[in-house]
């Protein structure tokens, strides 16, 4: 947790270094979980503060994003004449892809954020020392509780934004530019299966993604310098790394499951 | 302070409970889940030649209002006959045993459902009954080949002879595009170039040479095979008695019609813009349609 090990060395072994960090903090925060039993209260309160309080944020996205994807869909499908079957891509493509991934770069800028800047600012005015002095593990007590209300909140949040997404592409599909209620959700029952596109597609890739952005926030917010500087570093290193760590991963996860 | 805890447990309550509900309505509203709770249906049994890509679940229609599902589509063992179970809504019990069942494309592209067509009966058919008079599904390889009859077989025949036709627009007329009369191939087009000097298109025709007998004053022209089919030439017999020859210009030609032109004509007819159009400026003069 020393972030001083990563001045030494070129650019290539301090990234190293870094995931190297990165990879054991993740063993210290999962060997914490039993000990952070004792602090569930502290759990829910950041499950409220990730997951409740993005909610807006995803609700009004995924609604957006199911209306621009059918809006665009609509006017290509048109060519070939199989504007019926729009529904259904919307709904594939959401829960597949866009559901899970715009998801997880919404909460890494909204909680992925909050979490890094609150955990650096913790550490830059002495209160993590703080609460080792008063025998209050760090680790149990801030660490993990924000892992795992990001771990749990990523896939409740992912669900939120791809039934608004299926409502914003009925909203424009059926409302606005007329294709059938019934094609419309015929089409899509019939190809969007519940193992490979809800469970395998916006659970599990969730999951993941949750773990990753949170993982991401909590170790920058550990690792940052103690200063002013340094927090506003963090805060943008979280943003940068599960970005990069989230479309990486998708792509990943997706070769796999497919 | 334990009110505020109160209220976070309270929030974090309803999003969990709110992410779940999001979780089942996608999981049970719109996937194939969906499909296993229905209405009270009862089943009817029918055995078509050939289902081509109907799908489970797709819809039954009577009259284009959707009564039912394909429930099940199996072999029936050892025949060559698709047996499809049909589940109706209990609503549209009465179907009478004559009724017809077909397989119908929805539009040029769409899915394939199972349509009914009434018949007279006064018995309806009922609960695990069957339809026996069913139409098998329009496989659209068999409608094309219908079109072309034995397109390309002149071309194995060896002796053909060649004629040559200009036309102001051969539309997407390509190389190889078989050349018919009276809707039979009897040769294929050989080129389509540009004329250099008339500056119109100048097709090379390659013609059996069984069919030796076309008066050269024919007139070719370059047709569409339905209404998304590829273009051909047809040769329609003139009453000359001398016949076309090897090397011979065939001078009454047709263009290829577009369709953009026909459908312009048809809205744009009466208007002014028209009359610049040789040939039909006269008759713009007056509306059609208006008596």
């Amino acid at each position: 947790m020393n972030a001083r090990g990563r001045q030494e060395g070129n650019a290539v072994t301090q990234a190293l270094a870094q995931i190297g960090l990165c990879g054991l903090f993740l063993l210290t925060l999962l060997a914490a979980v039993p000990r952070s039993f004792r602090y569930v209260r502290e759990t829910i309160r950041q499950l409220w503060f990730v997951g409740a309080m993005s909610l807006t944020i995803i609700m009004v996205c995924g609604l957006f994003v199911g209306m621009v994807l059918m809006l665009q869909l609509y006017h290509v499908l048109s060519i070939f004449g199989g504007t019926s079957a729009s529904g259904m891509v919307v709904a594939l493509s959401v829960y597949r892809e866009l559901g899970p991934v715009i998801t997880a770069l919404l909460f890494a800028g909204r909680a992925g954020t909050s979490i890094t800047a609150e955990i650096g600012l913790m550490r830059a005015t002495d209160q993590i020392d703080a609460m080792e002095l008063m025998a209050v593990d760090p680790i149990a007590y801030v660490a993990t509780p924000r892992f795992l209300a990001g771990v749990i909140a990523m896939p409740l949040l992912a669900c939120v934004f791809c039934a608004m997404a299926i409502f914003g592409g009925h909203l424009v599909g059926v409302s606005w530019l007329g294709i059938d209620n019934g094609t419309f959700w015929s089409n899509m029952t019939a190809e969007v299966d519940v193992h490979t596109d809800i469970v395998n597609g916006v659970l599990f890739k969730s999951l993941a993604f949750g773990a990753v952005v949170s993982l991401i926030a909590v170790f920058q917010g550990f690792t940052t310098p103690p200063t002013s500087e340094g927090v506003a570093y963090a805060t943008t290193r979280t943003v940068v790394a599960s970005s990069i760590a989230i479309l990486a991963l998708d792509f990943v996860l997706t070769a796999f499951l497919m | 302070m334990s009110q505020k805890r109160s209220s976070y447990a309270v929030g974090t309550g309803l999003f969990i409970v709110f992410g779940f509900t999001a979780l089942a309505y996608l999981a049970t509203q719109t996937t194939s889940v969906a499909n296993v709770h229905m209405g009270a249906s009862y089943t009817i049994e029918a055995n078509f030649a050939n289902v081509g890509q109907l799908k489970e679940r797709a819809p039954v229609k009577v009259a284009g209002v959707r009564v039912g599902q394909v429930q099940s589509i199996t072999l029936a063992p050892g025949k060559e006959i698709a047996e499809v179970k049909l589940a109706i809504d209990k609503r549209y019990e009465t179907i009478p045993v004559d009724s017809v069942a077909s397989i119908f494309t929805s539009g040029l592209l769409g899915d394939q459902y199972v349509g009914i067509q009434y018949g007279n009966s006064k018995k309806d058919v009922a609960d695990g009954g069957t339809l026996a008079l069913t139409k098998p599904a329009q496989q659209l390889e068999e409608m094309l080949g219908k079109f072309f009859g034995a397109g390309g077989v002149a071309d194995n025949l060896g002796g053909t002879y060649s004629v040559t036709a200009n036309f102001t627009n051969v539309g997407s007329l390509s190389v190889g595009a078989p050349v018919k009369m009276a809707g039979v191939a009897i040769g294929s087009v050989q080129s389509v170039q540009a004329d250099p000097v008339k500056l119109d298109a100048r097709v090379t025709l390659a013609i059996d040479k069984r069919f030796n007998q076309i008066p050269d004053d024919s007139a070719a022209a370059v047709f569409t095979s339905g209404l998304i089919g590829t273009q051909y030439v047809a040769i329609q017999p003139g009453g000359s008695l001398d016949a076309l020859k090897d090397g011979d210009e065939m001078i009454l030609t047709q263009s290829a019609m577009q369709l953009e032109d026909l459908i312009g004509k048809f809205l744009v007819n009466g208007s002014p813009g028209d009359k610049t159009n040789a040939g039909t400026g006269k008759s713009s003069d007056t509306p059609a349609g208006k008596h």
